[in-house]
């Protein structure tokens, strides 16, 4: 299979998912309605009271913003998970691992216990993001050491920092009401209901920003991931690059928690089955990455949807449900292999 | 005179308070091929990493083109020198031809990808080390010795005038260690300078043109292969015992080590050869410490190159003939040894006396690898000689495997 043409069928399948998971929910709409109001929009056709004023409501209201977050998610997840990988030359880094999705959760909390949730949609997203990306760099101060961030320290910073965090968390949440505890557990599980158009803005610039910046510096990525010593010998400047980088992925995992809450194994599956396709080479594995975990993300979300209607799961379990024995199967293969 | 490229002054690395390295200065000519040799453990890859600027807790100045290394932009810094490390884990199966490309990064803008002409350099290298045809294979996918052959390639790739290389033929076979040095020699020849760890030290020997021994984290010897592969400063660096010699089929240094027997068997051995018969006992004999003496050999035979190898004593006839006077002090050492070896030779009318002096013997050990009646070109008469001697006491007949198994034992009860 070319690469063109693996390009080609991620980015159908993204507009098939797309397609299907708006017309997907309680209340089915028709494909063919959908499509029609779709070409209607964009001046192609003219028919008239193609959707009823409901369903423009349910699709204009939820369906859309709700699978554009997905979109977005699922795209900044994956991408990110590819780019720690590369980073710290190891399969298995995932940007939950250095305490990003913790401090997120404690930035929630607080914007929960707090009440500021009450004041306004925007603040929890920003307290998660802002939290998330502090809590990222206490890890990555405490693993730095000489200029030089050591992959095994700092992933084993990460844990500490997180389940201190967490800890945190846990303590502010005993002292708070059963309304909020059940709030908070509906953050940290993910989810894509009662998304709307504000997180949608919140989380597009941000989002859209670091993944063209992750792709312009994937070439880099490439030399970063044949370790620090390789990497320096043909002049590249390791710390201020990683730095750089583990910025950018902070920041864009960041914007996709704060919409979502933590959606766990898109960052670790997706990179890894398009590594089998199209191979580590990370100006293909980063782009491809971002696709397929934009599909996966929205499949899982329409698999949410249908599996126990008209009741609904968290795309958070899905996820989890399908990536961790694919995972697993994944690293059994490897084994196989001899890879590790 | 070439240039001064490298200049290492009062280099010092100390790890841990351990000092790794200390006191080291060096001056490196452009074209020179330098292999640092010596024991693990005696800093030689610390050494090659701190002129690579990759070692970051180092006393001292280490001048590149006149210029500090630490002043150095890292890519401008990777023009000049590509650094190959020891030992490198590649976590992804990048393809054998991305992994070569990679050495072009210095050379490229951030925004860039590689260009035709990166792809046509990277190419020629390829072709070099001989891995064109794995260039779409994964890397973690092909043998260790051609993964140090990719990994030559990308070196080469980054086309600088600089190359150090951390053992670089470690894991290579035979064929390729020439095959790597030949190539790295013809490259210093076009004014390239390399600096090359190296545990072998007859390719470091054969190869560069100059070697910096070390020995615990100090440089003990620094000159031409001739003038640091001695038996002194091997004994010092490596705590082993040695042969050097000029290898007379190749021209070569060649070096034989040995460790050392806690023992030493004080006996005296002569030994009695001519052609090449002696040349697998002598290091045993050798090594066992024993007081050798050898006679008589003819000159232009390989026994005679290996007694003046190993600077043994030797009675040497130069004319065709073994002389009268020769055989008499031959004898005289005879009687003088408390066992004499006779070698698995021909006879023939010219070194007969030979077989005749060893009647002399107080103990002898026939070597008899072949029978004496294909070995007799004297018409019988160093058959009927051989039959009486072997039919003496005092004389053990075996084959050049017995010996190697039970001399050491024979000597010692004795």
């Amino acid at each position: 299979m070319t690469k063109k043409v693996v390009f080609i069928i991620l980015i159908l399948l993204l507009m098939v998912s797309f397609v299907v998971s708006l017309c997907l929910g309680q209340m089915d709409i028709p494909v063919k309605t959908t499509f029609l109001a779709f070409t209607n929009f964009f001046g192609l056709t003219s028919e008239i009271n193609v959707l009823t004023e409901e369903q423009a409501a349910v699709l204009y209201n939820i369906r859309i913003p709700r699978a554009l977050i997905a979109i977005l998610a699922g795209a900044a997840l994956a991408i990110t998970g590819a780019v720690m990988q590369g980073l710290f030359s190891n399969p298995l880094a995932d940007p939950s691992l250095i305490g990003l999705s913790s401090g997120a959760s404690l930035g929630a909390v607080i914007a929960i216990v707090t009440g500021l949730t009450a004041y306004g949609m925007f603040y929890m997203p920003m307290l998660a993001f802002l939290f998330a990306l502090l809590s990222v760099s206490l890890t990555i101060f405490l693993a730095m050491k000489d200029k030089k961030i050591p992959p095994m320290m700092l992933l084993l910073a990460g844990v500490s920092v997180s389940i201190f965090i967490a800890a945190i968390t846990s303590g502010i949440l005993t002292f708070t009401n059963e309304h909020n505890i059940r709030e908070f557990l509906f953050w940290t599980v993910g989810g894509l209901d009662y998304r709307r158009w504000e997180h949608v803005y919140l989380a597009f610039p941000p989002i859209i920003i670091g993944i063209t910046m992750l792709c312009l510096l994937a070439r880099h990525i490439n030399v970063l991931s044949m370790g620090e010593t390789e990497a320096a010998a043909i002049g590249v400047p390791v710390f201020k690059l990683r730095l750089l980088l583990l910025f950018i992925a902070s920041f864009t995992t960041a914007a996709a928690v704060s919409v979502s809450g933590s959606i766990g194994f898109v960052g670790l599956v997706v990179p890894h089955i398009m590594r089998l396709i199209l191979g580590p080479e990370h100006r293909l594995l980063l782009p491809s990455s971002a696709l397929f975990g934009a599909v996966f993300l929205l499949l899982c979300d329409i698999l949410s949807r249908v599996v126990i209607a008209p009741m609904e799961l968290r795309v958070g379990i899905t996820t989890a449900l399908i990536g961790a024995p694919y995972f697993l199967y994944l690293l059994k293969r490897a084994q196989k292999e001899g890879l590790f | 005179m070439n240039k001064e490229i490298l200049n290492v002054k009062d280099l010092a690395v100390k790890k841990q308070n351990r000092e790794i390295l200390e006191n080291i200065n060096i001056s490196v000519k452009e074209g020179e091929f330098i292999g640092i040799i010596g024991a693990n453990g005696a800093g030689k890859s610390t050494l090659l990493r701190s002129l690579a600027n990759q070692e970051k807790d180092f006393s001292g100045t280490v001048k590149l083109f006149n210029k500090d290394i630490s002043l150095y932009k890292e890519k401008e810094f990777a023009k000049h020198v590509a650094y190959m490390q020891q030992d490198l884990q590649i976590s992804f199966g990048y393809s054998v031809l991305d992994i070569v490309l990679m050495g072009r990064y210095p050379y490229l803008a951030w925004w860039q990808h590689e260009q035709k002409e990166d792809k046509e350099i990277a190419a020629k290298y390829l072709e070099f080390a001989d891995v064109e045809e794995l260039k779409d294979r994964k890397i973690n996918q092909v043998s260790g010795g051609e993964r140090k052959r990719v990994l030559l390639a990308k070196i080469l790739t980054q086309e600088t005038k600089i190359i150090y290389l951390d053992e670089p033929i470690s894991d290579l076979d035979l064929s390729y260690q020439e095959e790597v040095f030949n190539y790295l020699h013809s490259i210093c020849k076009l004014g390239k300078t390399i600096l090359v760890v190296v545990h072998d030290l007859e390719i470091a020997a054969k190869f560069c043109s100059r070697l910096i021994l070390l020995n615990k984290g100090s440089i003990i010897a620094d000159g031409t292969p001739a003038e640091v592969i001695t038996k002194e400063y091997l004994r010092k660096a490596f705590n082993l015992d040695s042969i050097v010699y000029p290898n007379k089929i190749t021209g070569d240094l060649a070096i034989h080590t040995y460790l050392k027997k806690n023992f030493q068997i004080n006996k005296k051995v002569h030994l009695i050869g001519s052609g090449d018969t002696l040349s697998g006992l002598v290091n045993v004999l050798y090594e066992l410490g024993c007081s050798l003496s050898a006679g008589v050999i003819f000159e232009d035979t390989i026994d005679y190159l290996v007694l003046k190898a190993f600077q043994i004593d030797c009675l040497k006839e130069i004319s065709a003939e073994i002389s009268a006077e020769m055989s008499r002090q031959n004898i005289e050492k005879i009687q003088a040894a408390d066992l004499t070896v006779l070698g698995n030779l021909k006879f023939t009318m010219q070194n007969i006396s030979n077989l005749k002096d060893a009647f002399q013997a107080k103990k002898l050990i026939i070597i008899e690898d072949d029978d004496i009646e294909n070995r007799d070109f004297t018409n019988g008469e160093a058959v009927k000689l051989y039959r009486d001697l072997v039919a003496r006491d005092n004389v053990e007949v075996w084959n050049l495997k017995k010996f190697l198994i039970k001399i050491e034992h024979f000597l010692q009860n004795t």
